[in-house]
């Protein structure tokens, strides 16, 4: 219908809109919609990644996948992971902005700080955490012996389920910042005059925070939960290089399991197997982020 | 219902001083408006009663209580906010009744009272609406309802009409006086526009620069302001001022100024000879008959009346309101009549204070038996 009644002006507009988006369309498809189909494609093989050969075997690598227990256990520790370290970097990230939105003296100075953990390599912070985990010379395990917390050293990172504590903490020290900045950027835009109202209306300083601060949060708060999801469900680095999946399985979430398969078992096809099964369950969560934002656009 | 003292109060930013002093005593149900220019302190006035601001030495009080420590949730307050302040993920209904939520009362008293509330604002209909889909107008009579809710000692308004347009703001304005009379509170409105403050206030504040400047009823302060910044304050269009010498002439007084020699009745005993200034209100010029002859320099006509500036002197401007619309043209040359019964005399300076009792109040009829039917004399001295 709307075609019809195009004039030749929209036309012309029309076709100038899409050649300003092909290039656009073309990368996506190159950069998201070729390695998303060939990962479907390649985990319908057996494959032997040193030298790639490879036999066609149908869904048999997801029916091993699924039988094999270890798809849920990692699928759990994926989970555990994601909810732990998403849920305290969302209640030190609001409580940090909260802080760090008051007048102190040295805000901006600490407003700069607050970005060192999520600013620094992983590789770097990994290793400066292992020094403080170690249990033979580690400064955590020195400070607790010797403020006779502890008698003996804690072996943070080889012993369940210090292990998967040790990571979720350091999961969310690195990731934090990331939820002040996104939070502090809100709270400076909430109207002073709320918070005047509210007093005035007889609100304490808790109440102010869940009927004025939250409220105003909870748009920006969803973005970041679902972003920060996402990135969570896939974080590699950083459990790999502090405990490698260990001990034995127990902090091996996903992602590990398919750089596992893939470069360790040399199972390419099985790797893409699981990758793909995790892109099913991390859809879940995009179609939820898509839905949330697209109410709020609407609205 | 209580009255507001406040005594003596200084408030400073920093090194600024916002009020230098603040001397004012609210009566109990009065309607008192505070008026100023922008930054005068009204705002910092209103919040200092509210408890948002700390003032920096001297003392507020609420009834019969210091509330200098109080927080505002304490003070037994409502305030509307300019910005009106709703909260904007509650309902309308949720936002009325947010003050008594957060002072426990039960949920199930809470129903009837902001249906009440609702009903004499007429937003019965709006309850389930957001903040985000109502008008201007509608969203101020839900802050208006939030802070009546509650029935507070001491209503503080500021500017609550300025974001509103002119038709709304008559409308709100008569409806904000019939709710001042129906419940006596005492209710401190802050405002910027005159109009506002001359129709609704039983008193008016007027401040400036961080001082009380009068504080009188509307009608007072327009009759008789105390003194120069007042005098210029109140009154659209302006009173003519203008600057000259206060000289004793026989056993009376007059005003000198380029060329120009005015007789002056029912100065005050402490009146001296120097530097002062005259002012005239544009209904006490009269252009027609007179001694005193002036040059037409413009017209602005309103329909009902005409506002016509009129040089009397090289560089002496005055301005008169005639009825209707005067075959007045720009050049033309008009006697002129300055009504010095009703002139004003102030001391020198921007805030110099009254030197003239006003024709028709007792005391200057005390002071002055003397009916001068006054003419103004000039010395001819016209261009
Ligand atoms: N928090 C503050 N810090 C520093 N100075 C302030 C602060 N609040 C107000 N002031 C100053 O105090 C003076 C009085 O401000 P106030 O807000 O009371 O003015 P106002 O009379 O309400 O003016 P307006 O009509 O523009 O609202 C102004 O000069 C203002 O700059
Ligand atoms: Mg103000």
């Amino acid at each position: 219908m709307t075609t019809l009644t195009q004039t030749p002006l929209e036309r012309r507009y029309a076709r100038l809109g899409l050649l300003l988006i092909a290039p656009t369309v073309l990368i996506f498809c190159a950069v998201i919609i070729y390695p998303l189909v060939s990962a479907l494609y390649l985990s319908l093989f057996k494959v032997f990644t040193p030298t790639l050969e490879s036999s066609w075997v149908g869904l048999a690598n997801y029916r091993e996948l699924l039988a094999s227990g270890m798809f849920w256990s990692a699928l759990v520790n994926t989970l555990v992971w994601t909810a732990g370290t998403l849920t305290l970097q969302i209640v030190l990230g609001i409580g940090m902005a909260l802080v760090l939105h008051q007048n102190i003296w040295f805000r901006s100075l600490a407003r700069s700080l607050i970005l060192f953990p999520y600013f620094i390599s992983t590789v770097v912070a990994v290793l400066v955490w292992k020094w403080v985990f170690n249990d033979l010379y580690g400064i955590l395990n020195h400070l607790l012996m010797q403020a006779g917390i502890t008698n003996m050293p804690v072996d943070y990172l080889g012993s369940m389920p210090n292990a998967m504590i040790s990571v979720i903490l350091v999961g969310a020290w690195k990731y934090f910042p990331f939820v002040v900045i996104a939070v502090l950027a809100r709270l400076q835009t909430i109207p002073e005059p709320l918070y005047e109202a509210a007093r005035i209306d007889g609100a304490g300083p808790i109440a102010r925070f869940f009927d004025v601060t939250l409220p105003q949060l909870r748009d920006v708060l969803v973005v970041i939960i679902m972003l920060r999801a996402i990135w969570d469900f896939k974080e590699f680095d950083l459990i790999w290089l502090l405990t490698g999946g260990g001990p034995s399985s127990s902090t091996e979430t996903l992602p590990i399991v398919v750089y596992r398969q893939a470069f360790a078992l040399n199972q390419m096809g099985m790797a893409a197997a699981w990758a793909v099964s995790m892109m099913a369950i991390l859809l879940v969560f995009m179609i939820v982020y898509i839905r949330k934002t697209r109410d709020k656009g609407a609205v | 219902m209580a009255n507001v003292d406040f005594r003596t109060v200084v408030k400073s930013f920093g090194t600024f001083t916002a009020l230098h002093g603040l001397d004012l005593s609210i009566k109990s149900g009065e309607f008192v408006a505070l008026l100023g220019p922008s930054g005068c302190g009204k705002t910092t006035t209103l919040r200092m009663l509210a408890g948002l601001e700390f003032p920096t030495s001297g003392d507020i009080i609420i009834g019969d209580r210091r509330v200098n420590d109080l927080p505002p949730g304490e003070r037994d307050i409502a305030m509307v906010f300019q910005s009106y302040a709703l909260y904007p993920h509650m309902t309308v209904a949720e936002n009325i009744a947010y003050p008594l939520k957060k002072r426990g009362v039960p949920k199930a008293e809470r129903g009837p009272m902001v249906a009440k509330t609702a009903e004499m604002l007429h937003l019965t209909a709006l309850l389930d609406r957001k903040p985000k889909q109502l008008s201007g107008g509608q969203q101020q009579r839900v802050a208006l309802g939030r802070a009546l809710i509650r029935d507070p000692k001491v209503f503080l308004l500021d500017e609550p009409l300025s974001n509103l347009d002119a038709k709304l703001r008559s409308q709100l304005r008569a409806e904000l006086i019939e709710l001042h009379r129906r419940l006596g509170r005492t209710m401190v409105y802050v405002t910027h526009d005159q109009l506002e403050a001359m129709t609704m206030a039983d008193r008016i504040a007027i401040m400036e620069g961080g001082n009380l400047q009068q504080f009188a009823p509307p009608a007072e302060v327009y009759a008789r302001p105390a003194n120069r910044f007042v005098a210029g304050f109140i009154g659209t269009p302006g009173m003519t001022l203008m600057d000259g010498m206060l000289v004793q002439s026989g056993n009376g007084w007059a005003f000198e100024t380029e060329g120009l020699r005015l007789r002056l009745p029912r100065l005050i005993d402490s009146a001296k000879p120097g530097a002062a200034a005259f002012g005239i209100r544009p209904e006490d010029v009269h252009l027609g008959s007179g001694d005193l002859t002036g040059e037409v320099v413009l017209t602005e006509a309103t329909g009902h009346e005409t506002i016509v500036t009129v040089a009397i002197a090289p560089g002496v401007r005055v301005i008169a309101r005639i009825p209707g619309t005067p075959a007045l043209r720009i050049g033309d040359r008009v006697p002129v009549t300055l009504d010095a019964a009703r002139a004003h005399v102030f001391a020198a300076g921007p805030q110099g204070a009254r030197l003239n009792h006003p024709s028709g109040t007792a005391d200057a009829d005390e002071a002055f038996n003397i009916a001068t039917p006054l003419r103004v004399a000039s010395k001819g001295v016209l261009s």
